[in-house]
């Protein structure tokens, strides 16, 4: 039994081909079904992610075989020449492969260390493999180890603490300053890129209202049109302020647009309500002198960066941490699954002592006519005092069995396991 | 009995100091399992400081308000019964960490300083309306220290903002949104109760006049009474009208709360806060 597995990821391929290599998940049934039968069984996952596309399988082929097996059907099944991705490939066996998913599943493999999504993928992904029956045992502990040490991952370490885009940075700024952004208004001046995607973050919160300011109009028109949002002529900037809770800005004006008077004017005019105020231009829209003012919460792009750098940070802290559970759950697994090896043995060695306790039984029995026909609870006192022994007798071996084959050669232990107990070796 | 309300209050004490220190804890670490012990020992603490107000009521049989050691069990008791329900919903529950250690150190005071009033006599409160009246000072006095609380829990998170030290302690405390509104919520109760039970206060003086002294008026308990009235309704009118919100506020209810529970708690321990101040001083 052999576990592989093959793959390109963010560390090893471009966008473009991981784009070309990625599986659609309407392909996965047919392709799990492919992979299975160019297997000739065993169990299959395939896992294709934006950042990933990676095939995990545990069969009885070779591994040299079987990873060959795979390499090959990712071109294959794209129509890709196996040149173009040969090189981004890499290929893991055995603990390497267990090391690896955990890894991946644990986000520890991440291009955002600690992101949360990794795991609901890899889960959907074995779901998708169980439902079309190309799970089988070893697959199936695999992955249920591997969700065990995430969701141990995440909830012991702060691995996937603080936010780590300026985007989300924003919007847990914003959710510190309000209850709810359910209803409130975002304002966004000018049409810079990280403006819209930081205005993208903050209305995926619940933000429904955004008014959009631009000096070109018909530009502040037609991104209003794509965001359900009202366009504001940039004469009326000030006249519109006091009606967002949200202000975020990102124009390339040489000075700035904003400052403490026109933020004194606003409030006054909307009750000293808050402001949370985001300015990502560079020169900055908004005069810094704001900050210094109660109730207007203002941040530049440094201010931001600066967060999310100290949460990546802490984050990269806790890997190490996170690899000692990685390392741990390997070593499980792999003793559970060299375990394995010896499970025919045992059960031949355990067939072999009931046997033989069901004949001691019978002579026993055969030994005591005074029982009788209907003395049946003897009998079955007796029966069941000769099955405790003989269990009692198996337990320790099958443990030990278990260790040794984990930890030593199994085929060395299980030879002489077999010749001491006079077993058949198996072809 | 007499040893029974001794251990009662001082355990009740001592709960309140374990529940601040395991504040202390659960803002360093922000582990659960701390902040649930932090309520549980708090709940104790409360439950033992109504027990002793009904063992008071039951030895004396009489309503146990007019002595320090009960009027601060009291405030303590109603405050943590107005906190309690404030830290209900997930998001806020770290508020309890803020609340527990100036509930504490009120326990503690009256520890040191009030138990000896603890064999004390309560005054019989005859009138219906006195009682009436000296109850929902105390329920008013209790929302305005939550009030000044949840100020300083607010005035705590605005500076985390302003200086983006968001993660300073791993507890999450609730938005500045809900903390103003909370703090807003306090004293819309508080400031519409103590002016109706200082008034009926007044009313009593007016109808029994011969209970008092006749400078009662202006008897430091009248003054600081009259002030604290002042200070809530300028912060309740500015706030409602919006002039004063946000950090501004919450610095007048703090430190003008805190200068009132000061200069009464001074005033109990030393005896000085009654109706015959000025006579007895002359």
């Amino acid at each position: 039994m052999n576990l592989v597995v093959t793959g390109v990821s963010h560390h090893t391929s471009t966008l473009e081909l991981r784009e070309r290599l990625h599986f659609p998940e309407s392909a996965l049934p047919a392709a799990l079904m492919k992979l299975k039968t160019a297997l000739d069984g065993g169990g299959v996952v395939l896992l294709s992610t934006c950042n990933r596309v990676e095939i995990y399988a545990c069969t009885n082929a070779p591994v040299h075989i079987a990873q060959d097996i795979l390499r090959r059907f990712i071109g294959e099944w794209h129509g890709i020449p196996e040149q173009d991705y040969r090189d981004s490939l890499y290929q893991y066996e055995g603990r390497e492969a267990v090391g690896h998913l955990f890894r991946v599943t644990g986000s520890l493999d991440s291009l955002v260390v600690g992101e949360a999504q990794i795991l609901g993928q890899v889960h959907d992904a074995y779901l998708v493999a169980q439902s079309e029956q190309c799970t089988d045992k070893v697959i199936s502990a695999l992955f249920q180890r591997a969700f065990a040490i995430a969701k141990d991952i995440r909830s012991q370490t702060n691995i996937g603490a603080g936010t780590v885009s300026i985007g989300s940075v924003a919007v847990d700024l914003a959710v510190s300053i309000f209850s709810d952004l359910a209803g409130k208004t975002a304002m966004i001046i000018g049409s810079g890129k990280m403006g819209a995607t930081t205005l993208r973050s903050i209305v995926s919160r619940g933000v429904d209202n955004v008014l959009l300011v631009n000096r070109n109009h018909d530009r502040a028109i037609e991104l209003a049109g794509r965001v359900r949002g009202e366009a504001i002529p940039f004469d009326q900037l000030e006249a519109n302020l006091p009606r967002a809770d949200i202000v975020i800005s990102s124009t390339a004006a040489p000075s700035h647009l904003l400052g403490p008077a026109h933020f004194q004017r606003a409030l006054r005019r909307r009750s000293n309500e808050p402001f949370f105020v985001v300015d990502i231009a560079v020169p900055r829209n908004i005069d810094p002198a704001v900050k210094r003012m109660d109730n207007v919460y203002l941040y530049d792009i440094d201010d931001l960066q600066t967060v999310a750098n100290a949460n990546m940070e802490a984050r990269r802290q806790e890997i190490d941490l996170c690899m000692q559970r990685v390392e741990n759950g390997v070593e499980q697994f792999w003793a559970w699954l060299q375990g394995l090896a010896a499970e025919p043995t045992i059960m031949s060695i355990a067939a072999g002592i009931h046997q033989l306790r069901e004949r001691e039984v019978q002579k026993l029995l055969a030994q005591l006519p005074e029982l009788g026909e209907h003395d049946e609870q003897a009998r079955e006192l007796i029966a069941a005092s000769f099955k405790r022994f003989a269990n009692a007798v198996l337990h320790q071996p099958t443990v030990q069995l278990k260790r040794e084959v984990a930890h030593q050669d199994p085929h060395t232990v299980l030879h002489l396991v077999k010749r001491l107990f006079g077993l058949k070796e198996s072809p | 009995m007499t040893l029974a309300i001794d251990i009662t209050f001082l355990v009740a004490v001592c709960l309140y100091v374990v529940a601040a220190v395991m504040s202390y804890v659960y803002l360093q670490g922000g582990k659960n399992s701390v902040l649930r012990a932090t309520h549980h020992a708090v709940v104790g603490g409360a439950v033992l400081l109504f027990l002793l107000f009904c063992m008071r009521w039951a030895t004396h049989g009489r309503l146990p308000l007019t002595t320090m050691v009960d009027v601060l069990n009291i405030l303590i008791l109603t405050a943590t019964a107005v906190v309690l329900p404030l830290v209900r919903r997930e998001n806020v529950r770290a508020l309890l960490c803020y609340y527990a250690p100036p509930l504490a150190l009120l326990a503690v005071f009256n520890g040191i300083v009030g138990r000896a009033s603890l064999r004390t006599v309560p005054k019989e409160l005859n009138e219906a309306f006195v009682a009436m009246h000296v109850g929902p000072v105390i329920i008013a006095f209790a929302l305005f220290f939550v009030a000044s609380l949840t100020g300083f829990v607010y005035i705590v998170q605005a500076q985390r903002l302003k200086s983006l030290r968001t993660n300073a302690t791993p507890a999450k405390l609730p938005p500045l949104e809900q903390l103003d509104a909370t703090l807003f919520s306090l004293i819309r109760w508080g400031y519409p109760l103590f002016v109706v039970t200082l008034l009926l206060g007044f009313f009593g003086a007016y109808l029994f006049p011969e209970e008092l002294d006749a400078n009662w008026w202006r008897s430091p308990k009248i003054l600081l009474a009259v002030a604290t009235a002042a200070l809530f309704s300028f912060s309740f009118h500015s706030r409602k009208l919006g002039l004063l919100r946000g950090r501004k506020l919450a610095y007048v209810v703090v430190v003008g709360f805190t200068v009132m529970l000061a200069i009464y708690l001074l005033l109990q321990s030393t005896g000085l806060k009654d109706y015959g101040f000025w006579s007895a001083s002359v």
